[in-house]
C-alpha cells in the first residue's frame, strides 16, 4: 500500500531521517516508536509532502508520490492527524467536518450556494457518528475537551476518505484512562473502515496491544521492525529503548 | 411573517435588501434635508469600502493596510475615462457611466491581482507593511503624473454625467437612489459570498492557516481571490465617490485613507456581517457633527475609538448582538 525506499532527510548535516525503508500492507495497523528526536514526525512530514526528501522514494499503490506537494498527496489518499490538535477554533465541529469534505471535493470555490444548506450534510453526519463526535457536533471547536479536540483532528482526516491514515501521537497529553479510551476508539475505527493506519506512540503497552507491525526508529534510522512479539525480544530495542525492562 | 425573516437564505436577504432600499427612498422624502441625504450616501459608499476590507480582516484574518489604493484606482479610472475622448469618439452616450463604473471595478481588480499575488506570500505584519508600501508607490505615481492626474490638485475640470436608464446623476434624487441601489445590491452579493462555501473557506484560513493544506485545500488561490474581490469592491466604492464629488483626489490614495475603513471596522464590529456598515454610520455622524462644532476632530475620533476599544472591547454591532444573544 505505502512503500518508502531509502528515504533520507537532514537538517544542517544531521540526519532526521536516515535511509528509512518500510512497507505497509493494505488494511494493516502499524506503529512507529522511538525516543524523542528519533525522527518520527519528520518521517510523517516526508510522507505527506510537508517536507521534501533529500533522497529516496515514496510509493503509494505503485504510484511514485515522492516530493509531490502536500495538497496533491492529500488528494491521492494520504491523510494525517497532528500531535497537537490542529483544528479551527471558532468553527463548530460540524462545520469543520463539512469543510474538510468540501476541501477533498474541491467544493470550496462555490461562491453562491449557502454553506449551511449544502448537499454534503448526510456525509458530514456519517463522519461525525463514525468518529463519535455526533453528540458534540454543534459545539465550537475551542470549547471541546482535549480528547474530543484530538479526535476531531482525526475526524477531519477521516472526512477525506483516505486510503492511509497517519496519526501523530493520538494519545499525546492524555492521562492513562483517557489514553486507553482513545486507543479503543482508534481500534474501533480501524475495524469499521479497514483503513491502512500508521501511528506514532510512546506507550509500549498500547503499541504492543494494537499494532500488527512495529517500526522502531532511533536517530533517524530503523533500528528494528517486526511483529510485537519480535520487537519485545529484540536485544537492540531492549538496550536502546525499552531500557532493559 | 416572522418565520420568514428568521430563516437564513438568499430570498430573506434579498427581501431585506430591497425593503431597506425602499425605506431609504422613503427617508429621502420624509426628511427633505440635503445634508442628511449626503450623509446616507456617504455611509453606503464608505460602508462598501469598509465591508470590502473586512473580507480580508474579519473573515480571512489578513490586516491589509493599503486598501485605499484600490479606492483611489476606482475613482481615478472613472474620472479619467469620463474625461477622455472615448466618450465622444465612440459616441457612448448613455452607456458612458455604466461602462466607466465597470471599468473602475475591472482596473482595480487587475491591480489588486498584481499587488495581491505578491503580498499574500507574506504573513502578519509583513503582509500589512507590503500593502502599505504598494499604496505609497501608487500615491507617488498619482502625484508624479501631473499631466494625467492633475498631481496634488486632483482630477480637476469635472466630467459629463450623461443620463442612462432614465437616471440623470446630476440630479440629487437620481444620484441618491442609484448609489444606494448599487451599494445595497453589492452588499447583498457580498453577504451571499460570505455565507457560501467559499466564505467558510476564508474562515478556515483565518482560524488555522496551517491545517488546510493537509486537507488538500490550496489556500493561496483562496487568499488571492479574496484579495481581488476586496480590491474590486473598493474600486467600485471609489468610483461612486468620484461620481459624487465629480473629481478624484490624491489623498484618497494616501495611507490615512486606508485607516478610515479600519476605524469603521473597529467601531462597527468585524465579526458581524454589517458591522463595518454600522461603523461607517458612526464615522460619518462623528465626522459631520464634530467637524461642525470643533476643530479638534482627530481628538474626538480618538477618544471615541478609545472608548470602544477599552469599554466595549469590540465593535458596536458585535456588542449589541452579544447582548441580544445573551437574553
Amino acid at each position: 500500500m505505502l512503500k518508502l525506499i531509502n528515504l533520507s532527510k537532514s537538517f544542517g548535516g544531521i540526519f532526521a531521517t536516515n535511509n528509512v525503508s518500510l512497507e505497509l500492507k493494505k488494511e494493516s495497523i502499524n506503529a512507529v516508536i522511538g525516543p524523542n528526536g528519533a525522527g518520527k514526525t519528520t518521517l510523517f512530514n516526508l510522507i505527506t509532502g510537508k517536507l521534501k526528501a533529500d533522497s529516496g522514494k515514496v510509493f503509494l499503490e505503485e504510484q511514485n508520490i515522492t516530493n509531490l506537494s502536500e495538497t496533491e498527496i492529500t488528494h491521492l489518499g494520504i491523510a494525517r492527524a497532528f500531535q497537537i490538535a490542529n483544528i479551527f477554533p471558532t468553527l463548530s465541529v460540524y462545520e469543520s467536518i463539512k469543510l474538510a469534505i468540501l476541501s477533498k471535493k474541491h467544493g470550496l470555490y462555490n461562491m453562491w450556494g449557502r454553506f449551511s444548506d449544502h448537499s454534503i450534510n448526510i456525509e458530514a453526519n456519517q463522519i461525525a457518528k463514525l468518529s463519535g463526535l455526533y453528540k458534540v457536533k454543534n459545539i465550537i471547536c475551542s470549547e471541546l475537551s482535549h480528547g474530543d479536540q484530538k479526535f476531531l483532528d482525526i475526524a477531519l482526516a477521516l472526512a477525506l476518505k483516505p486510503k492511509i491514515l497517519l496519526l501523530d501521537e493520538p494519545t499525546a497529553g492524555m492521562g492513562p484512562e483517557e489514553r486507553w479510551m482513545m486507543i479503543s476508539r482508534i481500534k474501533d475505527l480501524w475495524k469499521k473502515t479497514k483503513m491502512t493506519i500508521l501511528f506514532i506512540e510512546h506507550d509500549m503497552d498500547i503499541v504492543f496491544d494494537i499494532a500488527q507491525k512495529i517500526y522502531v526508529l532511533q536517530q533517524g534510522k530503523v533500528l528494528a521492525e517486526g511483529l510485537p512479539k519480535d520487537i519485545k525480544q529484540n536485544q537492540n530495542v531492549i538496550d536502546a529503548y525499552l531500557g532493559g525492562g | 411573517m416572522i418565520t420568514f425573516f428568521k430563516q437564513d437564505n438568499f430570498f430573506r436577504d434579498a427581501t431585506v435588501a430591497f425593503l431597506s432600499w425602499l425605506l431609504l427612498i422613503g427617508i429621502y422624502y420624509l426628511i427633505p434635508d440635503p445634508g442628511i441625504h449626503d450623509i446616507i450616501q456617504k455611509v453606503f459608499i464608505l460602508g462598501l469600502f469598509a465591508l470590502s476590507l473586512n473580507i480580508l480582516i474579519g473573515y480571512l484574518g489578513l490586516i491589509a493596510f493599503g486598501h485605499a489604493t484600490f479606492f483611489a484606482t476606482g475613482a481615478y479610472t472613472l474620472g479619467l475615462f469620463l474625461q477622455s475622448n472615448f466618450i465622444t469618439d465612440y459616441n457612448l452616450g448613455a452607456l458612458s457611466i455604466p461602462i466607466a463604473i465597470i471599468l473602475s471595478i475591472l482596473i482595480s481588480g487587475i491591480l489588486s491581482a498584481i499587488i495581491g499575488a505578491i503580498c499574500i506570500r507574506l504573513k502578519d505584519i509583513y503582509f500589512s507593511f507590503l500593502t502599505l508600501a504598494f499604496q505609497m508607490f501608487i500615491y507617488s505615481i498619482i502625484l508624479a503624473l501631473v499631466n494625467i492626474t492633475g498631481g496634488d490638485q486632483g482630477l480637476m475640470g469635472g466630467f459629463p454625467k450623461p443620463p442612462f436608464l432614465g437616471l440623470d446623476l446630476g440630479q440629487p434624487f437620481d444620484f441618491y437612489i442609484f448609489t444606494l441601489f448599487v451599494s445595497i445590491f453589492v452588499i447583498l452579493m457580498l453577504r451571499q459570498l460570505i455565507e457560501s462555501s467559499f466564505g467558510y473557506g476564508l474562515r478556515m484560513i483565518r482560524d488555522n492557516p496551517e491545517r488546510p493544506s493537509a486537507l488538500g485545500f490550496n489556500i493561496k488561490n483562496h487568499k488571492l481571490i479574496a484579495f481581488i474581490l476586496a480590491g474590486s469592491i473598493a474600486g467600485l466604492a471609489g468610483s461612486l465617490q468620484a461620481l459624487l464629488d465629480v473629481g478624484a483626489y490624491p489623498e484618497w490614495a494616501f495611507w490615512s485613507k486606508s485607516a478610515e475603513p479600519l476605524f469603521m471596522i473597529l467601531l462597527g464590529g468585524m465579526h458581524t456581517f454589517l458591522g463595518p456598515l454600522m461603523g461607517a454610520l458612526i464615522f460619518e455622524i462623528l465626522n459631520d457633527f464634530v467637524t461642525a462644532n470643533t476643530r479638534y476632530y482627530g481628538l474626538v475620533l480618538g477618544l471615541v475609538i478609545l472608548g470602544f476599544v477599552l469599554g466595549l472591547r469590540q465593535g458596536l454591532l458585535d456588542w449589541l448582538l452579544m447582548q441580544f444573544n445573551r437574553k
